[in-house]
């Protein structure tokens, strides 16, 4: 199709250099690392991530205004964070005037959107300094992916110490080193029905994107996609955050990205297309079309 | 043989309003009306079976300067009748909203009232829009003081226009201590351009007070020393903040507070026998244009004791600092002397909060249809809200605004000056009409009040 993957400045395959990041990191901490260095360096002086709950493995916006808060958000987790809906009380009671945000390809077409219409952001669009997006083909509800561990994987939320998704598996690791791993056929039916008129696997409309997909374990591809994503993103490089390597020469490389990119696309597109006839008499609106 | 005159619309306040002036040869005010002709909101009917958390939240919707006052006296009205103390960290964090309220309010009126001025020492009456200097610096440090009125209140109660953070009970969020730092930051960087625009509106208004003469429409009209003076007494009910059923010693009392129909205040039809083309922004109404004030009046006359009261910034420094200028000068004054208290209000109370303290009280009853009152010191004046809940429902409201109180008050402040400087006196009350416009119909007789107005 060949705009699978949005515009774009440039694309590598990145690591953070920090140790302590890529402990606990889902891949190459690309996140984690890009909010701590624009702490750091004053772009942001704070960010919205998904960070822990009171269950394991539910994610729960929260304002990181330190590295230290924003260490505790670290890695994935595979179920809903409503990041978008911190955003107002982030200039507000929290007092953030540069706020840095992280979400999937959806919610950062909510910010975007929130940035060309305003309405009830007054003071919110022109305070979003850095928002990174993350590739996603589709979300989990927090009672689908404990149905997913602890039903077909058979494991206890409490002792799961990462879960992924790659190589076309779904995988649970345990704190007692068990592996356990769930073809993604089993993990279809759990997936949120609204993910399925998205058209969007990159973060198009982010500043910078990332994701697994495309690099080798470990690391993680990098879409850097605005004039503010590229100057934060080449200042980072600069001050020596991240390892990257050009993504030609990695394996699997963009090609894997695209292919990916392009089953979404084309699978959810007939979702579109279906429920433009859906309902009697009352087809559903195709969201990628003019009405 | 005295002549009628008509200024409608009247200009440079907020909302619509207008002036029946009955003048005698000289040109002199015998008798003012100054009436609303804005359209009747009817807030307080919409309130009705709504729950007591919406309402002060419709309430606000009534104005855009000063919602922040109409969502506490709203608030403080349902919590006066449900009786809710609140935590006293949700309390500071509404003393801030109510400053930050205030200091925009205030520097938006130095633009709406800078044009009747001169510049201290020439013939020059002022404008606020001039590239030139000095006027331009002051507009860029009104402009400021705006930005920075409406930033506190953003960051307090969550939004600039309509806060949405204050609710029954508290707050729904305690400001974090980054935010406390900011407001603090902000009014400290204020508090000096308050100074420096007080002293410069100061200066403005008592030159203005030294001439002898002001142009209105290409004529020296002579300024009364007496301008705006009037016998009427003042009402507050707290310097800054706001005075409620709950305090131990409420600042209000609702038992002197008595309504008139605008059928037996304003004076019937008259039609209008002195027009002046060359006025400001039009002319005046021209001849035999009919005005008819009583049929036309969209307000309610409150009384206080049986009278009409001052409520504003003159009646908070009469009644709690023993100010004692009269006249619109006088009144103007005080509005300015009220810029630095703002701040150091906002400043003191932020050192007192504590960010990790409970904003919201741990009980809230429903309410026994009791009457709660709040008597919230907004800009403008005494912004009285009164409600009766039950089981979380709202019963009966009542909004009594400030410029609804000013407006009779007023109306007799314009006797003895010139009919063209009756705009003058008005915006010395900093009129906010919007609010102030509604109909009370509390018995059968007022009933009738309302079928006469719809006739």
């Amino acid at each position: 199709m060949g705009t699978e993957l949005g515009k774009y400045k440039a694309c590598v395959s990145a690591r953070s250099t920090s140790k302590e990041i890529l402990k606990k990191s889902q891949d190459g901490g690309i996140v984690t690392q890009l909010f701590a260095y624009a702490l750091e360096e004053g772009i942001i002086d704070g960010a919205i991530v998904a960070g822990p709950s009171d269950e394991p493995y539910r994610p729960r916006p929260f304002i990181a205004t330190s590295v230290e808060e924003l260490m505790t958000a670290r890695g994935t987790r595979y179920n809903i964070s409503p990041n978008v809906s911190w955003i107002k009380e982030a200039t507000r009671s929290f007092g953030l005037d540069k706020v840095g945000i992280v979400g999937t390809p959806c919610q950062m077409q909510a910010v975007r959107k929130g940035q060309l219409y305003p309405f009830g952001w007054r003071d919110v669009d022109s305070k979003i300094a850095l928002a990174i997006g993350i590739f996603c083909m589709e979300n989990f509800s927090y009672q689908s992916i404990k149905q997913l561990v602890e039903d077909h994987a058979g494991v206890k939320m409490e002792s799961v110490k990462k879960m992924d998704i790659g190589k076309g598996k779904f995988w649970v690791y345990t704190e007692r080193g068990a592996t356990v791993q769930l073809p993604l056929k089993v993990t279809h039916k759990y997936e949120q029905p609204g993910c399925h008129v998205c058209l969007d696997y990159v973060a198009n409309l982010s500043d910078v994107s990332t994701g697994s997909v495309g690099s080798p374990d470990g690391w993680s591809t990098v879409f850097v996609r605005t004039k503010n994503g590229d100057d934060i993103w080449s200042k980072a490089i600069a001050a020596g955050c991240f390892e990257t390597k050009p993504i030609e020469q990695v394996k699997p490389g963009l090609e894997l990205v695209s292919k990916l990119a392009n089953e979404k696309i084309s699978k959810n597109q007939k979702t579109v297309e279906e429920r433009a006839t859906f309902g009697v008499n009352k087809a559903l609106r195709n969201p990628y079309i003019k009405p | 043989m005295s002549k009628v005159v008509e200024i409608s619309p009247t200009t440079r306040h907020e909302g619509h309003s207008k002036l029946v002036l009955k003048v005698d040869d000289a040109g002199i005010i015998e008798r003012g009306d100054w009436l609303s002709i804005t359209p009747v909101r009817g807030v307080e009917k919409l309130a009705i079976g709504k729950t007591m958390d919406q309402v002060p939240k419709i309430a606000s919707r009534v104005c855009g300067i000063c919602p922040i006052a109409h969502t506490l006296a709203g608030i403080e009205c349902m919590e006066g009748s449900i009786r809710c103390e609140i935590p006293t960290d949700a309390k500071l964090l509404r003393i801030v909203l109510q400053c930050a309220n205030r200091l925009h309010s205030h520097a938006l009126h130095n633009i709406l009232t800078l044009p009747d001025m001169y510049l201290p020492g020439t013939d020059t009456k002022i404008n606020p829009f001039s590239p030139e200097e000095p006027v331009r610096s002051v507009a860029k440090r009104i402009v400021r003081l705006r930005e920075i009125g409406q930033t506190i209140g953003e960051i307090a109660g969550g939004e600039a226009v309509h806060p949405s953070n204050p609710r029954v009970g508290g707050l729904y969020k305690a400001c974090t201590p980054r935010a406390v730092q900011k407001m603090y930051d902000l009014a400290k960087e204020a508090l000096p351009l308050a100074i420096e625009q007080m002293d410069f509106m100061i200066a403005v208004l008592r030159n203005y007070q030294k001439r002898d003469w002001s142009e209105v429409g290409g004529k020296q009209i002579p300024i009364p020393k007496t301008l705006g003076y009037h016998n009427q007494g003042y009402m507050a009910s707290h310097p800054m903040y706001s005075s409620s059923n709950l305090d131990e010693h409420p600042g209000w009392n609702p038992e002197r507070w008595t309504d008139v129909r605008p059928w037996d205040w304003y004076m019937g039809e008259v039609e209008v026998s002195l027009a002046d083309p060359s006025y400001p922004i039009g002319g005046t109404s021209p001849v035999g244009t009919k005005a008819n004030p009583q049929m036309e009046a969209c307000t309610g006359v409150p009384l206080y004791d049986g009278a009409p009261v001052e409520v504003g910034p003159r009646a908070r420094m009469v009644q709690f600092k023993n100010y004692d200028e009269k006249g619109t000068i006088g009144q103007q004054i005080a509005r300015q002397m009220e810029y630095p208290d703002c701040l150091y209000t906002i400043i003191n109370a932020l050192d007192d909060y504590n960010p990790s303290g409970s904003v919201l009280a741990d009980c809230i009853p429903q309410g026994d249809g009791s009457l709660g009152w709040a008597a919230n010191e907004a800009p403008r004046g005494c912004d009285v809200h009164l409600a009766k809940v039950k089981d979380g429902r709202v019963l009966w409201y009542e909004m009594l605004v400030p410029t609804t109180w000013n407006f009779p008050t007023c109306s007799r402040a314009l006797v003895g000056a010139p009919w063209q400087l009756a705009e003058v006196v008005v915006r010395g009350y900093d009129p906010c009409v919007s609010c102030a416009t509604h109909m009370i119909v509390v018995d059968d007789d007022k009933r009738i009040v309302a079928q006469k107005l719809i006739q």
